[in-house]
């Protein structure tokens, strides 16, 4: 409420929506940085006058209101809960077919690899048979199936966590305008990192040496899932 | 809901005319013990000058069957209030239980008769031991040896909870 | 009432074989030990894990096998005893109907896998017969 004085504790002098024109939040957040704030201390010591003072006093920089608020306005309350680790249900464990349900990749069977630490589901095809990339998903919107890969002594590397997924930020002030007179044309696509699929092919090169064990599951992999007439998914054991 | 059968004793509160009053036992079919209770004071007030202001209950158990895998003829006698009405009866019944054949008793006289539970009073239920005693043809004939008989009409009904049915006699 | 007069071939009658169709019972076959009356029976599976017990006829459907010797009101016992020296449950093992259900049985309880592996099975077995239909079509 920078912009809107408080008329009484607790109330502006702008309505809601004043406020948020003044923001100006609709041209985007501010990109500028801000300068970094010098630290000013918090008394000057001042040689005052007079033989009885002293000689010298503490003065603060900067003076304390002389009022205070009449009416206590309640702060809310802090809340003291921290999130809990996400439980994953007890029948995806590493190695689990799950098969998703939501999404560009639904109706896709693929393999449970490990929880991250936001409590998603990293999963993989594997890329090279069903082509489902190193991805995560929420468990909620998966169904775990009873068939399992033997993943013994298949690590995750600890690189692959949540941030490996987050999308590149692009820096510096692009104006409307360009971005507006560049709609229509062709993007140039940028290419796939070249260590992201490295790394995607050295997890799915032990999964597919699982894969490859059992017969038919690399088939069952490439195929997808879906409900036939006369099949309720309440019915059917997975 | 079934019924169960129970014992419920009472007597009148010791008074100093009558230290040591009578105490009386009944059998009665009831769905609860409170249910029991409440039919053991209706008829005790009826009988003897006992009411539950002035007695108490000493005790209620509940009677269960002996052999619940045996089948059993049962001959119960009944009052029964009618609307125009009050009526003895002698009814038969093939049961697993006393309690059993008492509640396939109301049934009955619920469907024949519209009489509702506070209509009918059990006089006395017995074990027909002998099947020469047994009285009524629709117990006899379920008694005739090497007794057989098919089951006309069997329709299955499979139905889908979702989709609209016209309704149909079978 | 002799059944030669009847054209009903199943009869509720001691000794009849019974399969129960609802209840935490369901599935598994039980003799009928006494009839009580025109709605229910007393029903035992002493070597089918049924317990002695109270059943309607609405929730069991007749099978064609029975114990023909057995005595009405006969206890647990004597129906092992019965049903052993018949070998009924074997009878209903090897009927078609028995094993048809346990096929189905089977089929439902196949995990994703296993239904995707009945479908390739399935696809295999077309293509055989089509080809030979094609070839002995080609030769005539």
């Amino acid at each position: 409420m920078a912009r809107s004085k408080e008329l009484v504790p607790g109330v502006g002098r702008l309505s809601r929506s004043q406020v948020a024109a003044r923001r100006g939040l609709y041209k985007g957040l501010k990109k500028s940085e801000k300068p970094a704030a010098t630290e000013s201390p918090a008394t000057i010591e001042k040689s005052v006058g007079g033989d009885k003072n002293g000689g010298k006093r503490l003065i603060p920089t900067s003076k304390a209101s002389r009022f205070y608020p009449a009416e206590d306005v309640r702060l809310p309350k802090k809340s003291r809960k921290s999130p809990k680790p996400a439980s994953i249900r007890s029948s995806i464990t590493p190695g689990t077919v799950l098969i998703l349900l939501a999404g560009r990749f639904r109706g896709k069977r693929v393999v449970f690899l490990k929880q991250l630490a936001s409590g998603l589901l990293l999963v993989t095809g594997p890329f090279k048979v069903n082509g489902v990339p190193l991805r995560r998903v929420n468990q909620a919107y998966v169904i775990a199936t009873t068939t399992k890969l033997e993943l013994e002594g298949f690590t995750v590397d600890e690189k692959i966590n949540d941030a490996y997924f987050a999308k590149a930020v692009t820096k510096g002030p692009r104006s409307a305008e360009a971005e507006f007179f560049e709609e229509g044309k062709p993007k140039a696509k940028e290419a796939f990192p070249e260590s992201k699929s490295a790394d995607q092919k050295e997890i799915d090169k032990a999964i597919l040496a699982s894969v490859k064990k059992t017969e038919n599951l690399a088939k069952y992999l490439k195929a997808s899932w879906g409900l036939s007439k006369g099949q309720f998914p309440h019915q059917l054991v997975f | 809901m079934g019924l169960q059968e129970f014992q419920v004793i009472g007597r009148h509160l010791p008074t100093e005319s009558d230290p040591t009053p009578k105490i009386f036992r009944m059998r009665i079919f009831a769905p609860n013990e409170v249910v029991a209770k409440s039919r053991f004071w209706y008829f005790l007030r009826q009988l003897k000058k006992v009411k539950k202001a002035n007695g108490e209950i000493i005790g209620v158990n509940v009677i269960h069957e002996k052999k619940p895998l045996k089948v059993k003829n049962f001959g119960i006698w009944i009052r029964y209030d009618s609307r125009s009405g009050t009526h003895n009866m002698y009814k038969e019944f093939r049961d697993l239980s006393r309690a059993d054949a008492v509640k396939s008793l109301y049934q009955d006289m619920a469907a024949r008769h519209r009489a509702r539970f506070r209509s009918i009073h059990i006089l006395r239920v017995i074990e027909i031991e002998k099947s020469a005693d047994v009285r009524r043809p629709y117990i006899k004939q379920l008694m005739t040896p090497n007794l057989k008989f098919p089951l006309p009409h069997r329709v299955t009904k499979i139905r889908s909870t979702f989709i609209a049915h016209r309704p149909s006699t079978f | 009432m002799s059944s030669s007069d009847s054209t009903f071939k199943r009869f509720i009658e001691v000794g009849r074989v019974v399969l129960l169709k609802s209840g935490p019972f369901s599935g598994k076959i039980a003799v009928i030990a006494e009839i009580i009356d025109h709605n229910r029976a007393i029903i035992d599976g002493p070597t089918t894990g049924v317990t002695r017990q109270s059943y309607p006829y609405k929730h069991l459907t007749l099978t064609p096998l029975t114990l023909a010797k057995l005595p009405r009101a006969a206890g647990s016992g004597v129906i092992k005893k019965h049903l052993e020296k018949e070998a009924t449950i074997e009878k209903w093992d090897k009927s078609s109907w028995a094993q048809r259900r346990a096929a189905t049985e089977a089929r439902r309880n196949l995990n994703d896998f296993g239904r995707f592996g009945v479908m390739l099975a399935k696809k295999a077995r077309r293509d055989v017969v089509r080809k030979t239909v094609f070839k002995a079509k080609k030769s005539t």
